[in-house]
């Protein structure tokens, strides 16, 4: 540290005038090809834009999967069949409705029911496949089995279906709602009714 | 020449940025606020849950869900002129907090609709409010029969408010549902019957020990719990000394948590089945790793399960919301995808704007909306019930819920 600064040109000293640099290589080619390179440039950033325009383009949505079939289907309950009010030698039989609202076909390939002493068969036997939009008639029969086993007055009963279509198999519990348990109740009652239990 | 070369390369430059930025900004308003909506008039959406306490983690996904109903609403414009915007009242889970948030919405004359609340006991204390105000309240999670088909539901329903909805089934169906899954699926015939005696747990309790009886199955005891303590160990004992082969209880998980494990502690080794108000991970981690094997019904689908709800997943995470939507989620974007419908009905119905007696007329509406959900079709009954009635039955296993059955009630 000396403490003297750079030195400024005085009234009588002046900067002396650098010459200027030479220009290299690369500005002077520059030069020579300025509106190639421009030209190119402007190019380049349309080609880029357009390519990622193209890239990022709106694809078509691919279609969506199919609805698992506990969520495309009712099942509803119709009433007693025809002729079978309450039991008749231990049986009772009625009808449901099965619709298919939605997605591809619905195959039944199990009908049960959870009940100790009880029985199940359908008409159509399962397996059987409904179409979408439409809705076919099952007629349930159930048979007690055995008395002391069987619900004696269930509130919301349920009738068990296992369900496929092309998205899933699933079980699936239906709960057929308060007449169809008033309907069961008394066809037990009519078939055990004297039992002991 | 070499200035006409300057402004052709600007020009090209400005084009390409250009270009770029269009498309760079195309997806950015992913996380739009509720302000970036149809236009001029705010639409006020309020929710009402338990946003602090015991209860909160039920609460905030009501909250956030309802959130991004309106968002996406706004985002997409679905009514033209109208923001909606969410504004969020807690309740704790106490009545009279609830009733002065009913009053507190009622105020403000923004709000044309409600979402909530968690409780049944809550909603009881809410509903008069609303109904007298006229504003309509859907709530995604109350499942007492009676706020909507009143005290002698059992024997003859009667509709109670004009202006109270649900998206949610009810106890009525789901004690019931729970018990024909333990009895006969689960195959336990002999249960103790322990409930916290509010509005909701008592009268769950009471549906499932009603149809479990009627099944043939036996209550071996019954008891009442103070849900302000976490000592169950008394009630855990008496379980153990009655040779039960299950408990049900009727409450919430902040009781069921410790009440599962000191069940465990005393020697029961017995499963502990509840509705959806013990149907939280908060659960497990209070019962610990004995719960696993218990049980828990809660209304709907999985939820996972719905292809409506894999939109409102992705949206959800996407949403940046911290705590999850939990097992009111999906009901909860529908309660207020619900008064969105409506408001859009009013709107369409008065040449594009609100009319004087919004409120009313939104209340009205509310009874013929229609619509594919993130929970399936939603509308509501003559009672102001949901009509999309299922059910799902969830075992602990490996530290988390899996679903086990599901149910669809169509009587």
């Amino acid at each position: 540290m000396t403490g003297i600064g750079p030195v400024e040109p005085g009234e009588d000293t002046r900067v002396r005038d650098t010459p200027p640099r030479p220009r290299g290589r690369l500005a002077l080619r520059y030069d020579r090809h300025r509106r190639t390179v421009l030209a190119s440039g402007a190019v380049l950033v349309v080609l880029a834009g357009g390519g990622y325009l193209y890239a990022s383009r709106s694809q078509p949505q691919p279609a969506p999967p199919p609805p698992y079939p506990s969520q495309a289907v009712d099942l509803v309950y119709v009433a007693p069949a025809t002729g079978s009010r309450g039991a008749t030698a231990g049986a009772y039989s009625f009808t449901v409705l099965l619709s298919v609202r939605s997605g591809p076909p619905v195959t039944v390939t199990r009908l049960t029911q959870p009940y100790d002493g009880l029985s199940v068969t359908s008409s159509p036997a399962a397996p059987f496949q409904t179409k979408s939009h439409s809705a076919r008639k099952i007629i349930v029969t159930l048979r007690v089995t055995e008395c002391e086993k069987a619900p004696r007055n269930p509130g919301l009963p349920f009738l068990d279906v296992t369900l496929r279509n092309a998205r899933a198999i699933e079980a699936h519990s239906f709960i057929l709602g308060a007449r169809y348990a008033q309907d069961l109740s008394r066809a037990l009652e009519v078939a055990c009714g004297n039992d002991s239990r | 020449m070499r200035q006409r070369s300057l402004i052709a390369i600007t020009a090209a430059l400005a084009a390409g940025a250009l270009t770029l930025t269009a498309c760079g900004s195309r997806d950015d308003d992913g996380g739009s606020d509720s302000g970036n909506g149809g236009g001029g008039t705010t639409v006020v959406i309020g929710v009402d849950a338990p946003l602090t306490g015991d209860l909160s983690a039920l609460g905030l996904g009501i909250k956030n869900s309802a959130d991004l109903a309106a968002k996406t609403a706004n985002k997409e414009k679905t009514v033209d002129g109208i923001t909606f915007k969410v504004e969020a009242l807690d309740d704790q889970g106490q009545p009279s907090v609830g009733q002065q948030n009913a009053s507190s919405f009622v105020a403000n004359k923004d709000v044309l609709g409600v979402v909530g609340p968690l409780n049944s006991s809550v909603g009881e204390s809410m509903q008069k409010v609303f109904d007298t105000a006229k504003l309509v309240e859907v709530s995604p999670a109350n499942t007492g029969p009676s706020l909507t088909q009143g005290p002698d539901w059992r024997n003859k329903k009667v509709r109670q408010y004009k202006s109270y909805f649900r998206t949610a089934t009810t106890d009525a169906i789901q004690g019931p549902f729970a018990a024909q899954y333990v009895y006969n699926d689960a195959k336990k015939k002999k249960v103790f019957v322990i409930d916290d005696k509010k509005t909701y747990g008592a009268g769950l309790a009471a549906t499932f020990t009603e149809e479990f009886k009627k099944l043939g199955g036996q209550v071996v005891g019954t008891e009442h719990i103070n849900p302000d303590t976490k000592d169950f160990s008394s009630v855990a004992t008496k379980v153990k000394n009655s040779g039960a082969d299950v408990v049900y209880y009727g409450g919430e998980y902040p009781q069921a948590g410790p009440l599962s494990k000191q069940i465990k502690e005393a020697g029961a080794k017995i499963p502990l089945v509840g509705g959806d108000g013990i149907k939280d991970d908060t659960f497990i981690k209070l019962a610990g790793p004995a719960s696993t094997g218990d049980l828990a019904t809660s209304v709907g689908a999985p939820v996972e399960e719905l292809p409506s709800a894999k939109k409102f997943v992705a949206d959800y995470k996407a949403g940046g919301y911290k705590e999850d939507y939990a097992a009111y989620g999906g009901y909860s974007y529908d309660s207020a995808w619900a008064i969105i419908e409506a408001v859009k009905k009013v709107v369409g119905d008065n040449d594009g704007k609100l009319p004087d007696d919004a409120r009313a007329k939104v209340t009205e509406a509310m009874q013929n909306v229609s619509f594919d959900g993130v929970t399936g079709k939603v509308s509501f009954d003559e009672f102001g019930d949901a009509t999309n009635k299922q059910l799902t039955v969830y075992s602990v296993e490996n530290g988390a819920f899996n679903d086990v059955k599901s149910g669809t009630y169509t009587g």
